[in-house]
């Protein structure tokens, strides 16, 4: 006891034996329930207890004196909030001081958060906790081991919601209307086919292109194809960068993008009913024969314009209604064919079929509109109202036509819960035989959930990005294009580059390493352990010297066709081809094959690029290859092991080591951080405003020394959880690449302190003793399991879904590593199959 | 302008009192005791936040340390060009956000004068938005526009980060300037486009009337967020048929579109443009309220069409203060300033002109830094509004008044009897050490 008690303590003070210090009610309590207590009756009583000695009664340790704090309200929510995240992390009171049993904490760290969400309600609410960066507030050892004593769980449930769709799923959805995917094929794993999420362009944005599949020749080089083409880039934002970006609460949709989607709308139904006719400006662009146009159009510099692209005559995008409905727009609308398209639209959209109310509903919205603009603009224009239905935007888990248990659930079930399981996996819309068990009502129970699971992840053809973009958020690489590296700092790697194509680098890297972990994927066994050791790393042709391997592509045979043609009069340039207008028909033509010769390596224009056949250890990467002429964005890659002692795994390849760097040099606490939150389920209060968070302008200092002032008293009590975990990455340089101890010998020591796991804690030499200590550590498999739950469930954990937890990580070490295992349990679970 | 004002007169009063979002904000409850004895004050205001702050040393004239006049002071370098208009020019600082959190920058928090953050919704409406439900009404209340790196702009044509009407209801700046024409001009059409014009609009009432539909039974907690979906298409609609009234007055002021539009060949022409069409409305008497975030609120940023080749993150961890990139950054921004007064000038109002009766606001979301704990919030003030605004002068605060009561004294200035903007008498206790408006500043 370190001093007096208020009044109101001492009636709990006289039963220390019976019950904690500070906590409410005889009967066992359910967490999160709202606590029938005010300030002071319950908050005050913690309050003075455990905070006192430092922060009350005029003590004021770290210029902090919670004399004065009183209930929750708008002037102190900021303090409150702070409070509430040092109880949650175990951060106060501290080791020395007396410790509230695990009942008054979590009591204590659930009413402060009642009271904040109460209190805050008018004035932006309170949202910290359901944010994914707080989600290891709750302690993991109550979430792995037996409830502490007076605690009750209920069984689980989500809550009922609607789920916006992210970016890359409504891309995905509408490229699946305008643009025909290759069919998975086995022997070349990695290519982008059917079913797989669009991926980035060469500038690293996401967009719909259209038609490029067509494309046979253009004017210009890569950067006026890339202007000239038409595409259009998402319009659904995130609000996160950084960790998971799909909590189902994160996302509405806004006024600015429905009009954004309408008129995108239009133009993919344009391009649905008339192809490329509907990009160009003249009929004579869609040719098998380029040098037919290029005598055909006008003269003049048409570098970057969509006329000076040219479409071959072969029909590759999607057959749909939309195409005989439009066609024969300038008769009589044939109403069976309308349906027909409404119908073929909403599934496409909304991922299941409209009800003939709905069907109704866009009939009417389309025959307004054809009555104000005539059939071909009316029908377009009434069609696109389907996109922005809303289950054409957001994802419905309502629990519709579920009667509720004994505990309050609904379980979802044919609909929402097909269409749940689906989007667990899939961008796409539900395969023929999930929808056949939808339709024909086995789609009910849980039994029916693992069936249908079972065979979506064993069939490789059934592309499932969902599971590829949960390693993209847990791992959190996909920033690495974003750094915008410093010249300055380029220059001494030793790599001769300039920021921007240091940029294309990453994109190609970010590719890379989307693909080792599908290589690892692959085996699925000791998933998170092979994840963290692998030995092997997928090498871009000319991103070799990032890994300190010598280039193995052949080399460019441009010399030798340059000397081949040496003494040929190609014409180089547009410019020169304004000559063959004076030449005969035959000479023109000769002229031209010469200079797509040259442009495209065919005498009839541009082909697309032909993958070699599989064989050694070449493999492919998937890339945005629609974005720029002659594919300049290679899927070809080289699966190698590394030097010897050099790499280990995802947290040592480039993408990884620059999206946790900055412009200047490594950041090892934002890789502290990583390791502290993602591995070790540690937790890292935000950082007070007072802060002035940058180390010293230095640059011939070591990280390492500038990092020296984040050990004064007032920060290192933070910093010492992130920077000793981030300190043995100095083993590498900022971009990505293995520092050699002989040449540049570096201090990579570090450890590993506070981790809830005593086999864990203790210094390391470098990161690849750092990263192997924590893989194969129980406690990082347990946390890793804790950000899987919260990725398929949309939401971050309670202790209530404890027992799901452990399941899940039964189940994934029972089967040696499972990836497959712990998607089973995690879709299968109560947590995913119920609402409340 | 009796022509300009007279027209709009009879549109509004064709529109009888149809208000644009939500009634006035309860903050403003008071403000029904409109003063009507007011003399002068701003018809229209402009908010102009550059990102990543706004160093007082860039700003403060030389060798000034106290509050006085700016008639023999001299105007530091990146702002030197507004030497021909100090007497317009009003500099303050000392003013501070520390209840906004404003490192990195306070987003709504900033022109909100409450507690922002990175994904934190407003709180309550900000003031921009206050000001444009109890100035003169006009078609289009309250106009945002945000300027960012072409790539940000293009991919991302809206983003909401500063303004908002209320709590959970942010306002979208529009980054697309093609877009934005649109949305300001479609209504000017006639034969098969006026049809085409007509068919979007009865398609945009049904789809909202489904919508409405589809979200009657969700659980209350999905609702809010539901909203925010429908009331899309209730302001879509709205808007339109706000504009629709006005189209044959609004011909006058439109824009010439140029390749700029649709071939920018950096995002400094988007800018430009942008700022040009935020100008039409004003000049059009569209919108009464114009909000600028260069940088969009956020801590990126482009400005490669000045010579800069650094972007985004970088620029906010580099000293302004007799920096080069900062310099011309400023003096672009200054440039802007410029130009708004002049062409607001040139459009007569009344027995002067536009500008007689316009309030500019220079200042950044980010106080005077980026990692900042706002203690001091720099802000510029032109125009003084029929003599309702102190001009010509340099004033030292002494860092106990918020930046809510710089709002307050616009609001005042504005014909609102109103004591304090978006701050509670308990939250005063802490964050303010006066009461009502800013002396220094109200004439």
């Amino acid at each position: 006891m370190h001093r007096a008690r208020s009044p109101f303590s001492w009636p709990l003070a006289i039963l220390p034996l019976l019950a904690p210090l500070h906590t409410l009610n005889a009967e066992p309590y359910i967490p999160g329930k709202a606590l029938e207590a005010d300030y002071k009756s319950f908050g005050a009583d913690f309050i003075e207890y455990y905070c006192f000695d430092c922060h009350g009664d005029g003590m004021k340790k770290g210029d902090l004196s919670l004399d004065d704090l009183g209930p929750v309200d708008e002037t102190n929510a900021d303090l409150w909030k702070s409070i509430w995240a040092q109880v949650a992390l175990q951060e106060m009171p501290p080791k020395k001081k007396d410790q509230p049993e695990a009942l008054e904490r979590i009591q204590f760290t659930d009413w402060v958060v009642h009271e904040l969400e109460d209190h805050m309600e008018d004035k932006g609410g309170f949202h910290a906790h359901s944010s994914p960066y707080k989600g290891n507030f709750i302690d993991h050892q109550l979430l792995f081991g037996a409830p502490p004593k007076g605690i009750k769980l209920v069984p689980t449930a989500s809550p009922k919601r609607i789920w916006r769709v992210t970016p890359l799923e409504h891309i995905t959805r509408l490229n699946e209307l305008i643009n025909t995917e290759p069919v998975y094929n086995p022997r070349t794993p990695g290519l982008r086919t059917h079913g797989d999420a669009v991926s980035v362009n060469h500038g690293g944005e996401l967009n719909l292109y259209f038609g490029v599949d067509r494309i046979n020749s253009w004017s210009g080089g890569t950067v006026a194809y890339a202007t000239a083409v038409k595409s259009v880039p998402a319009v659904l934002s995130v609000p996160h960068k950084h960790g998971f970006q799909n909590y189902a609460h994160f996302s509405a949709v806004n006024s600015a993008e429905s009009i954004q989607i309408l008129n995108k709308a239009k133009d993919i139904l344009k391009y649905m009913a008339y192809g490329p006719l509907s990009l160009v400006k003249y009929p004579e662009q869609i040719t098998d024969d380029p040098i037919a146009y290029d005598l055909f159009k006008p003269e003049g510099d048409d570098r970057g314009l969509p006329s000076s692209i040219t479409y071959n005559t072969q029909s590759i995008r999607p057959d749909s209604p939309i195409q005989p409905l439009l066609a024969s727009a300038s008769s009589e609308i044939n109403r069976d064919l309308l349906q027909q398209a409404i119908i073929y639209l909403f599934e496409r959209l909304a991922f299941r079929p409209p009800s003939q109310a709905e069907i109704d509903h866009y009939l009417t919205v389309i025959d307004d509109a054809v009555e104000n603009v005539g059939n071909e603009e009316g029908m377009i224009m009434g069609l696109s109202s389907l996109f922005l239905d809303r289950d054409a935007l957001f994802r419905p888990e309502l629990g519709q036509g579920g009667e509720p248990d004994e505990f309050g659930r609904v379980m979802l079930q044919d609909w929402e819960l097909g269409l749940a399981v689906n989007h667990a996996l899939s961008y796409l819309k539900p395969d023929s035989e999930l929808k056949n068990a939808i339709t024909s009502g086995r789609m009910k129970t849980k039994e029916d959930v693992r069936r249908e699971v079972t065979r979506m992840l064993q069939d490789d053809s059934i592309r499932k990005p969902r599971v590829l973009q949960f390693f993209r958020e847990f791992f959190d690489y996909t920033t690495a294009a974003n750094i915008c590296k410093d010249q300055e700092a380029l220059n001494k790697t030793g790599l001769k580059l300039k920021p921007e194509e240091f940029r294309k680098k990453m994109i190609n890297e970010i590719a890379s390493t989307d693909r080792l972990i599908e290589e690892v994927l692959a085996c699925d066994q000791d998933i998170l352990k092979n994840l963290l050791t692998t030995q092997q790393v997928v090498v871009a042709p000319r991103n070799e010297a990032l890994y300190g391997i010598k280039k193995s592509q052949p080399k460019s045979t441009k010399k030798s066709e340059k000397t081949k043609q040496k003494g040929q009069k190609a014409p180089k340039t547009n410019k020169d081809l304004l000559d063959i207008k004076d030449d005969s028909p035959e000479e023109a033509r000769e002229k031209l094959q010469q200079f797509h010769l040259r442009k495209y390596g065919h005498p009839d224009g541009f082909h697309p690029a032909k993958y070699p056949a599989l064989g050694g250890n070449q493999i492919y990467a998937r890339v945005g290859y629609r974005s720029f002429g002659r594919q300049s964005l290679r899927p070809n890659r080289l699966l190698v092991l590394a030097p010897e002692g050099q790499r280990s795994g995802i947290l040592t390849q480039p993408a990884w080591l620059v999206a946790h760097s900055d412009a200047m040099d490594n950041h090892a606490i934002h890789r502290g951080r990583w390791i502290r939150e993602r591995l070790l389920g540690g937790g890292i209060p935000d950082v007070p405003i007072t802060v002035d968070a940058q180390l010293p302008d230095e640059p011939d200092s070591t990280l390492r020394h500038k990092m020296r002032v984040t050990r004064e008293k007032y920060c290192w009590t933070c910093h010492e959880k992130m920077d000793p975990l981030g300190l043995p990455f100095e083993q590498f340089n900022h971009i990505g690449m293995f520092r050699d101890q002989t040449k540049s010998p570096t201090d990579t020591s570090g450890a590993i302190i506070e981790s809830g796991s005593e086999t864990l804690d203790g210094s390391v030499n470098d990161a690849l003793m750092l990263i192997t200590k924590l893989a194969i550590s129980e406690h990082v498999e347990q946390v890793f399991v804790r950000h899987a739950f919260r990725f398929w469930m949309g939401r971050n954990e309670t202790l209530h879904d404890a027992p799901v937890l452990q399941e899940a990580h039964r189940a994934y070490r029972d089967s040696g590593g499972s990836m497959q295992a712990l998607i089973t349990s995690l879709v299968t679970s109560d947590a995913f199959l119920y609402r409340r | 302008m009796t022509t300009r004002r007279n027209s709009l007169k009879s549109i509004l009063g064709g529109l009888g009192t149809v208000t644009f979002g939500s009634a006035v904000s309860p903050q403003l409850s008071q403000a029904a005791n409109t003063l009507t004895s007011y003399k002068g004050g701003p018809k229209r205001v402009i908010f102009f936040l550059q990102n990543q702050g706004f160093d007082p040393k860039t700003c403060i004239p030389t060798n000034m340390v106290n509050s006085g006049s700016l008639a023999s002071a001299v105007l530091p370098e990146p702002i030197k060009a507004l030497e021909p208009y100090k007497e317009k020019l009003h500099i303050i600082n000392g003013l501070h956000g520390q209840h906004t959190s404003p490192a990195h920058s306070a987003f709504f928090g900033a022109l909100g004068g409450y507690r922002g953050g990175d994904g934190m919704p407003p709180s309550a409406a900000t003031i921009d938005h206050t000001l444009s439900e109890v100035l003169p009404e006009t078609l289009l209340p309250h106009l945002c526009i945000g300027m960012d790196s072409l790539d940000n702009m293009a991919a991302k044509p809206t983003v909401a980060k500063l303004s908002a009407r209320g709590a959970g209801q942010p306002i979208f700046m529009h980054s697309d300037p093609n877009y934005l024409y649109q949305l300001l001009y479609g209504g000017i059409s006639t034969g098969d486009l006026r049809n085409q014009y007509e068919a979007r609009s009865q398609m945009l009432e049904t789809i909202e009337a489904l919508a409405l539909s589809e979200g009657a039974h969700l659980p209350i907690g999905e609702q809010k967020r539901y909203r925010e979906f429908t009331s899309g298409f209730s302001e879509m609609n709205t808007l339109r048929a706000r504009l629709e009234q006005a189209s044959s007055h609004l011909q006058a002021f439109a824009p010439k579109v140029d390749s700029r539009y649709t071939n920018p060949e950096f995002e400094t022409d988007w800018h430009d443009i942008l700022l040009d069409l935020g100008l039409s409305a004003l000049k059009s008497g569209t919108t009464n309220v114009l909000t600028i975030g260069s940088g969009r609120g956020e801590i990126f940023g482009s400005w490669k069409g000045l010579g800069i080749e650094k972007q985004g993150h970088n620029l906010g961890h580099m000293k302004q203060a007799g920096n080069p990139i900062w310099d011309k950054i400023r003096s672009y921004n200054v440039s802007m300033l410029i130009k708004m007064m002049e062409e607001l000038e040139s459009v007569p109002e009344g027995s002067g002109t536009m500008m007689d009766n316009t309030l500019i606001v220079y200042t950044s979301n980010n106080a005077d830094k980026q990692h900042t704990s706002g203690k001091t919030w720099p802000v510029m003030l032109l125009g003084n509004c029929g003599g309702a605004f102190k001009t010509g002068r340099f004033t030292q605060l002494d860092g106990t008044r918020p930046i809510n009561a710089l709002y307050a004294t616009i609001l005042k200035a504005a014909g609102q009897n109103v004591e304090r903007y978006n701050m509670s008498e308990k939250m005063a206790e802490r964050y303010d050490s006066g009461q009502g408006v800013l002396r220094e500043i109200i004439a």
